[in-house]
């Protein structure tokens, strides 16, 4: 390495030293900010953590082994025999009518999800618009979702309420039957469901709004007086301001309805859970069984959210500089980060020549 | 309410209106619903094919849904009082314990915030039901079996919420703000305060009316984790009306849907303007 000579060693020496000490200085200060934040996101998180680690983690875990166990219950409390992964293996084994559901689940809830995404996708463009009294018809189209749960709406499921007497299934069905069974039987389900499935979309549709809500009008305005139609304007402006709600929309929804009360898979659920070892029909019963039904639910659920995420993320843009990346995660950058910033500020501010 | 509302109606709505209208009527059709089969009498609530609207009103399914009431060994009001006090406490404390916690999540760099909420998308996938027994052991292992608390916590504990508020944060939250804040000296708790807090309005609101509707008309802490009726809420009293009352129950328990129904509404028609004009007058655009 060549030695820079300068002019004034000396003044040099002292500038450097001076520096230092203000780098460390400001080190030292920053990474002791760096372990209070640690704390105060702690902090914050406590309760939160506490609640979480007591009344989920934990009866996830205690669920995981029932599920690979046969539970029963003597009169005394409850009682545990361990059975390896028997449950499991009974379920795909045996269980034909949790399999039949499931797979028939699985083809319901994906355009199910479509439908109501878009659904909400569009009502939340319509109200965004300028019209007359959009605050009632906001209020309108939210509405549902205070009612959608609970024993109101499964009383109005029994009135036969939810369902479109218009629409004529057996035609819909005529007029498509050169489709497969397996693939016809989910559409004609989703015409039954239809405004089930309209009165679910209401957080979506508030979601969007909010997300429409922050696009600049003049965005509009300047794309319009560039010549671009409603359709480019949609794609070039409305789309990508959507898209990460989109995904969150998506995937709200797709945990709504496979938690929802009106969920066949659910409802079976709680009928094996109180069931015997043998259930209804000689299906397997009883609540280790149930349990790993629960855990494969559960798995299937997240092999679909996974693959709606495959679809809709976001790719990371590799271009932009290592910096800004940091900047946008935190407002806190790393403190080794920090130190090496400060050495280069450092090193350029008595211009010692780095090589 | 909004500025970007026209003051007069103009012929280029009118587009708008023709879809909007009868998509509303639509949404609106299980509310008309609720309401009107409460004031059915008793061959109207049993009609095949149901009807939506009453032709003849009538309060028999109130007086006896309070007449029920009052001769129960428990008064209503004991029930009134001990859902709103569960109710408000745990929709407080999800609200305030999930915007808290998104805050360290999202905005706050440190080592296992990664992690954490993947746990907490994992458990929002996970099916409640399946967790009801071991639920039901940690409450009972802690001793709060048959207190308010057995009602609570377990409804405290809603990832739903957590998510929403989370996202909402990544996406309406400048992180150039909080730096901002942080430069000039404000605490963490000030700036979750007096920057975050007041930014991630509508998603509080709408957590905070999802949180009610799930503490509200919730069954199952009351069937699973109580014993005695004094801790017991409203929406299990009410679910209990059609299954004693007999013929009558079905009518008492329309008027008990319309009666739980109304508490939803209200807070429904506060929180919305509230959402709304978050949303039309944050300086964010």
């Amino acid at each position: 390495m060549e030695k820079v000579i300068h002019a004034n060693t000396f003044r040099m020496k002292c500038v450097k030293l001076a520096n230092k000490i203000k780098g460390l200085r400001k080190s030292m200060r920053i990474s002791g900010r760096t372990r209070r934040n640690w704390f105060y996101a702690y902090a914050f998180l406590m309760p939160w953590l506490i609640g979480v680690f007591l009344l989920l983690i934990y009866p996830l875990y205690t669920s995981f082994s029932f599920s690979r166990s046969q539970v029963r219950f003597p009169p005394t409390g409850l009682v545990q025999f361990p059975v390896g992964w028997e449950n499991y293996t009974n379920i795909f084994a045996l269980d034909t009518v949790f399999m039949t559901g499931l797979v028939s689940f699985t083809l319901q809830l994906i355009p199910q999800m479509a439908i109501i995404v878009s659904f909400a996708l569009i009502i939340s463009m319509l109200l965004n618009g300028r019209i007359k009294a959009r605050g009632l018809f906001r209020a309108v189209f939210f509405l549902p979702v205070i009612i959608a749960t609970g024993p109101v709406m499964s009383e109005l499921i029994n009135e036969g309420v939810a369902t479109v007497p218009a629409v004529n299934l057996s035609a819909i069905a005529n007029a498509m039957d050169f489709l497969p069974p397996m693939v016809l039987e989910p559409i004609v389900g989703l015409f039954t469901q239809l405004i089930m499935i309209l009165w679910n979309s209401g957080v979506q549709i508030l979601i969007f709004l909010a997300a429409l809500q922050k696009i600049n009008p003049e965005q509009y305005e300047a794309a319009k007086m560039d010549g671009a139609s409603g359709w480019e304007c949609f794609w070039k402006i409305t789309s990508p301001a959507l898209r990460p709600m989109l995904f969150l929309n998506v995937i709200y929804t797709v945990v709504w309805l496979a938690n929802s009360d009106q969920n066949p898979i659910i409802n079976m659920l709680h009928i094996r859970m109180i069931a015997g070892v043998l259930g209804p029909g000689g299906m397997p019963g009883g609540y280790g069984h149930a349990s790993a039904m629960a855990w494969v639910y559960s798995i299937v659920v997240l092999l679909i959210i996974g693959l709606c995420w495959v679809v809709l993320h976001e790719r990371k843009d590799k271009d932009k500089p290592e910096t800004k990346r940091l900047e946008q995660k935190s407002y806190l950058p790393k403190r080794r980060e920090i130190v090496r910033k400060l050495r280069k500020s450092d090193m350029e501010g008595i211009g010692v020549d780095k090589r | 309410m909004n500025r970007t509302n026209p003051k007069r109606f103009s012929k280029d709505q009118i587009p708008l209106y023709l879809y909007l209208i009868p998509l509303a009527v639509f949404m609106a059709a299980p509310i008309v619903f609720i309401v009107f089969h409460a004031f059915k009498p008793m061959d109207e609530l049993f009609a095949h094919p149901p009807r939506f609207l009453v032709s003849r009103p009538t309060l028999d399914n109130f007086t006896n849904l309070f007449r029920m009431a009052a001769g129960a060994t428990v008064p209503l009001s004991r029930y009134v009082f001990n859902s709103v006090v569960v109710t408000f406490t745990a929709v407080m404390g999800t609200v305030m314990f999930s915007s808290m916690a998104a805050f360290a999540l999202s905005k706050m760099r440190w080592k296992y915030a990664g992690v954490l909420f993947t746990i907490n998308n994992l458990a929002l996938m996970f099916v409640p039901t399946a967790v009801t027994i071991p639920r039901y052991m940690t409450i009972t292992g802690i001793g709060i079996d048959n207190t308010y608390f057995a009602h609570i916590l377990p409804l405290m504990a809603t990832p739903v919420v957590l998510f929403l508020v989370k996202q909402n944060m990544d996406n309406q939250v400048p992180n150039e703000l909080i730096e901002a804040a942080h430069v000039d000296g404000a605490t963490p708790w000030g700036i979750y305060r007096g920057v975050v807090l007041p930014m991630i309005r509508p998603a509080i609101a709408t957590g905070a009316i999802l949180s009610f509707q799930l503490v509200w008309n919730n069954l199952e802490t009351s069937q699973l984790f109580t014993t005695s009726e004094s801790v017991r809420t409203l929406a299990f009293y009410m679910s209990t009306l059609a299954a004693t009352g007999g013929i009558a129950g079905q009518g008492m328990a329309a008027a008990a849907g319309l009666f739980m129904f109304v508490p939803n509404l209200l807070l429904f028609i506060v929180m919305q303007s509230r959402v709304m004009n978050t949303m039309a007058h944050s300086g964010l655009k």
